[in-house]
């Protein structure tokens, strides 16, 4: 049993939490983070990666336009180095009314959303793909950003301000004292060791597990309703601008470029349950019909992997619609005073990743006014640590960063030009981590292969470098082959086909990790 | 009869080389480099069924059902074509037979049986008490690993194949092996390094020729194995430029880089191929064709993003045209998919459902031929030599 003391606990280390235990971190609040698995590993880093302009709301959300114009500007200047500045184009495709253009423009000049009418032939010429019977393309500022590069680039930043993010600690229960919280206990689940955190103010900041968090502390009926979003990355690519559809929000109608692929997304579906989301096929096809309307030749191309995303969405009547003044738009905040009796605990849900520090902003500022105390944010001017030059990250960075060291460096990922070193820091930050941990953080894995050639590399790697025992690693190699293919086999078609056979042919056949050595307890996490 | 095979992996060479012996006039057209280089450099007959390992693969064979590719050919004449195919290529290249599997190391420690395979590995078949030496330049075998999963001990050595190259590929070390005093160097640099242990096991690049390994292991002075690596294949190589030659030396005809891109055909008879060469088609008159494409993993077989599977070049009837449901959730479970291709007759003529031949004189060999998921049972070679025999033999039906 380990025992912790802070200030604050934020459960959950998605793009909410990280930035709100940055936020608090900043104003001086001793701070500890809680996430039952690695940061960014739910909502966060599976969505589409688009950086929005604000350009996707400047009909239908006023509100929201602005707040994105706004936070679009703030993380380019703190964490460059997550975001690539692709610029973004609104089409209207041959399906689509003209006429809607003309509003888009409108709320884009009342919502201070830079955009602006270029010509189709224009557009057709900086992206050769794009349906040519488009009808007129606005161009605004849209990006797209590595939501885990995010996530741990603000973390660092927290840790930076005194704040310790526990990975892998899942939040068991949530003690109260006299109607007021005074601690959390949680299991750590690589070590398996209780800890106890004694601490006077909880931020649920668990997505769609928040009604699981909130119910830790008695407080019941937090009604998340999980929309289930698919998005499908396609090889290459295929756009180097993000393309919007020029209509109302709807289904499918983003094609965002980031690092090596394409992303297509995405459906919103009510799931169930936020762990057991899955990629139907009917909603596959309706991402390749949707590509086709942006790209005619959409399903010629090669998907090489799929995943579901669960949106954050909290509906609950005894949330005050009227009080806005601590809510970013999209975002809702349970006081579980009022609501519970119980003080010390907000509950958020909802939100956007673009707009996840302003999140933070307003809720560690209704933090501040429950607990009577005055303090500044300061989270929009201060950079997060290493990232002070400004540099937003361009798609060849990495072959920029292998041109030097070429020689002298092996490459272990071709596919994502991951260089051996990088992975090893990746190892050494999470020894207990799995491939998918250091995945996340080096893109292992990634790119058309899906693993074929570097899985066995990396496994091999985790042992040399002693991270590892042979057994963990072999067991580590197993679950990273079968969390590959969840995304995989729902999508297969074209050349992926042809990839996923020799990656069979590779790893099963010439290497036979299928008559590999079984472990006796076969690792999960 | 003009005879154009379309295809260079251990189908299409054995298939083309069956033919010319038979006196035929032999075109061989093929878009790659054929399946030889990407395989693990053995001849594999047989050597799992339902998860566990087998010792006698033409035993096993007898058990198969009647849709694998093995079924219409039988024992017998499957010991004939790897039999011929071993001889072929030479002693020098392949070594062990049919009817008992040779169990070999793999690159992260797992055994696994395979029928014939190259001299420069056998000795690891002999012993399971290994040292592992790795090679710090290549980074596809994982000597730790490798050999934590053996139970043995592992070395690395540090030494470039060429002056300051970290990550070349195989093949670039397999051939700076092909001098002698490279060779050396590298002997003696494994020699002080390997751990204790009756057979090094090192990876697979000891040279692009059959013998190198020879020298190699005598400065050593101790029993070494090469372990495959995955591609570019230096043992897989050895065993294509082996065929290549082979053919060649029989005055096989040979247009590499090439896409089959349509056919001609009077009736139920092809005359001919069409040929994509240097930007114009080009029409090579036949007699007869033997298709030995690969199957799915050379893009012979094809599924579009509607899930309908094709074969590209004939419009072949499959055993199924739709991919749904044929893929499953888990990837350690067998994939339908992959079972899918083209049924032949007891000719190996491509036929319908109806066992009706598509053409009189259009045959199948290899892994266009449904049936089988080759990588996991082993049998990829095996079903290539035995279907691409029964094609060449069966020549004179298409008449």
């Amino acid at each position: 049993m380990r025992h912790l003391e802070a200030e604050v606990v934020v459960v959950g280390g998605g793009s909410t939490g990280v930035g709100v235990a940055r936020d608090a971190a900043m104003r001086g609040f001793r701070t500890i983070l809680l996430e039952r698995a690695d940061l960014g590993q739910g909502t966060t880093s599976r969505f589409h990666g688009l950086l929005h302009s604000g350009g996707r709301y400047v009909v239908s959300d006023l509100g929201s336009a602005t707040e994105c114009a706004q936070e679009n500007a703030i993380l380019r200047r703190i964490q460059p180095h997550a975001i690539e500045d692709t610029g973004g184009f609104f089409v209207v495709t041959p399906d689509d009314d003209p006429a809607f253009a003309d509003d888009f423009l409108a709320g884009a000049a009342k919502t201070g959303v830079p955009a602006t009418e270029i010509p189709v032939a224009e557009a057709l010429r900086r992206e050769r793909l794009l349906n040519p019977g488009i009808k007129r393309v606005i161009e605004v500022a849209d990006g797209s950003v590595d939501g885990w590069a995010l996530v741990w680039s603000a973390a660092r930043s927290a840790q930076s301000h005194g704040a310790q993010v526990l990975t892998y600690h899942r939040a068991t229960g949530i003690q109260v004292r006299d109607g007021r919280v005074v601690g959390i206990s949680a299991h750590d689940v690589k070590n398996d060791e209780q800890v106890l955190i004694d601490c006077s103010f909880i931020l649920n900041c668990a997505g769609p597990w928040a009604g699981q968090v909130a119910a830790l502390a008695g407080c019941h009926d937090v009604n998340v309703i999980p929309g289930a979003g698919i998005m499908i990355a396609m090889n290459h690519r295929l756009v180097n601008t993000v393309i919007n559809r020029c209509v109302y929000p709807t289904d499918g109608d983003i094609l965002v470029p980031v690092h090596t692929v394409s992303i297509i997304g995405t459906t919103d579906v009510k799931a169930d349950d936020p762990d057991k989301l899955t990629i139907p096929r009917d909603q596959v096809q309706q991402m390749m019909d949707a590509g086709s309307v942006l790209i005619p030749t959409f399903r010629e191309h090669r998907a090489v992997h799929a995943w579901a995303g669960a949106r954050p969405l909290i509906k609950d009547d005894r949330v005050s619609s009227s009080d806005t003044r601590h809510m970013s738009r999209g975002m809702a905040v349970l006081d579980h005073d009022t609501r519970d009796g119980i003080k010390g605990m907000l509950t958020i849900g909802g939100g956007k990743l673009t707009t996840y520090r302003l999140m933070a902003e307003h809720i560690v500022d209704a933090m501040c006014e429950q607990l009577g105390q005055t303090r500044e944010c300061t989270t929009a001017t201060e950079p997060v640590p290493g990232e002070a030059d400004g540099k937003l990250y361009h798609v060849t960075h990495r072959l920029h960063e292998r041109e030097k060291n070429r020689l002298d460096e092996q490459t272990i990922c071709e596919c994502e030009l991951l260089a051996r070193s990088q992975l090893v820091s990746a190892m050494k930050e999470q020894p207990l981590g799995t491939m998918d941990d250091w995945r996340r953080q080096t893109r292992l894995g990634m790119g058309p292969c899906q693993g074929g050639f570097c899985s066995t590399r990396a496994a091999g790697i985790a042992v040399a470098e002693e991270v590892v025992d042979h057994e963990r690693a072999t067991g580590l190699l197993r679950l990273f082959l079968a969390n590959r293919w969840i995304g995989l086999w729902p999508i297969l078609a074209n050349d992926q086909v042809r990839q996923v056979a020799l990656d069979h042919w590779m790893l099963d056949g010439t290497m036979s990790v299928g008559h590999l050595p079984a472990l006796e307890t076969e690792i999960k996490q | 009869m003009r005879i154009i095979v379309i295809g260079m992996g251990p189908a299409g060479l054995s298939a083309a080389l069956r033919a010319v012996e038979a006196g035929h006039d032999v075109r061989l057209i093929s878009k790659g480099e054929g399946g030889f280089q990407l395989s693990q450099g053995t001849l594999d007959v047989l050597a799992s069924l339902d998860g566990h390992q087998i010792d006698q693969p033409l035993v096993a064979i007898a058990s198969l059902g009647p849709e694998h590719p093995y079924a219409g050919i039988g024992a017998d004449r499957v010991r004939e074509a790897v039999n011929w195919a071993a001889e072929r290529i030479g002693p020098e290249l392949l070594v062990g037979s049919a009817e008992h599997n040779l169990v070999l190391p793999t690159a992260v420690g797992a055994m696994r049986p395979t029928a014939f395979a190259q001299p420069s590995m056998v000795a690891a078949a002999a012993t399971r008490e290994y040292a592992v030496v790795g090679v710090r330049q290549l980074k596809d075998m994982p000597a730790e690993l490798m050999a934590g999963n053996l139970g043995a001990e592992s070395a690395w050595i540090d030494l470039p194949a060429r002056a300051g190259e970290q990550d070349p590929t195989s093949l670039t070390y397999a051939r700076a092996l092909e001098d002698p005093e490279f060779a050396d160097r590298f002997a003696d640099a494994v020699a002080k390094a390997a751990p204790p242990g009756e057979v090094i096991l090192l990876p697979g690049v000891l040279g692009t020729r059959p013998g190198t390994w020879r020298r190699i292991r005598d400065r050593i002075g101790r029993e070494i194995a090469e372990v495959p690596l995955v591609p570019p294949s230096v043992p897989g190589i050895r065993l294509h430029d082996a065929m290549v030659a082979a053919i060649r030396a029989a005055h096989v005809k040979v247009v590499i880089g090439s896409r089959v891109v349509g056919f001609e055909a009077d009736g139920d008879r092809l005359s001919g191929v069409r040929v994509g060469i240097a930007g114009r088609t080009r029409t090579f008159g036949a007699d007869a064709v033997i298709h030995a494409p690969g199957g799915f993993s050379s893009g012979a077989l094809d599924v579009d993003s509607y899930g309908r599977i094709t074969e590209r070049v004939f419009g072949l009837p499959l055993t199924a045209d739709d991919a749904t449901g044929l893929i499953t959730p888990s990837w350690f479970d067998p994939q339908p998919l992959f079972e899918v291709g083209v049924r032949a007759d007891v000719h190996g003529r491509a036929v319908n459902a109806d066992n009706e031949p598509v053409f009189r004189n259009l045959y199948v060999a290899g892994d266009i031929i449904a049936g089988a998921q080759r990588w996991i049972e082993k049998s990829g070679e095996g079903t290539a030599i035995a279907t691409a025999l029964r094609a060449a033999d069966g020549l004179a039906e298409g008449a």
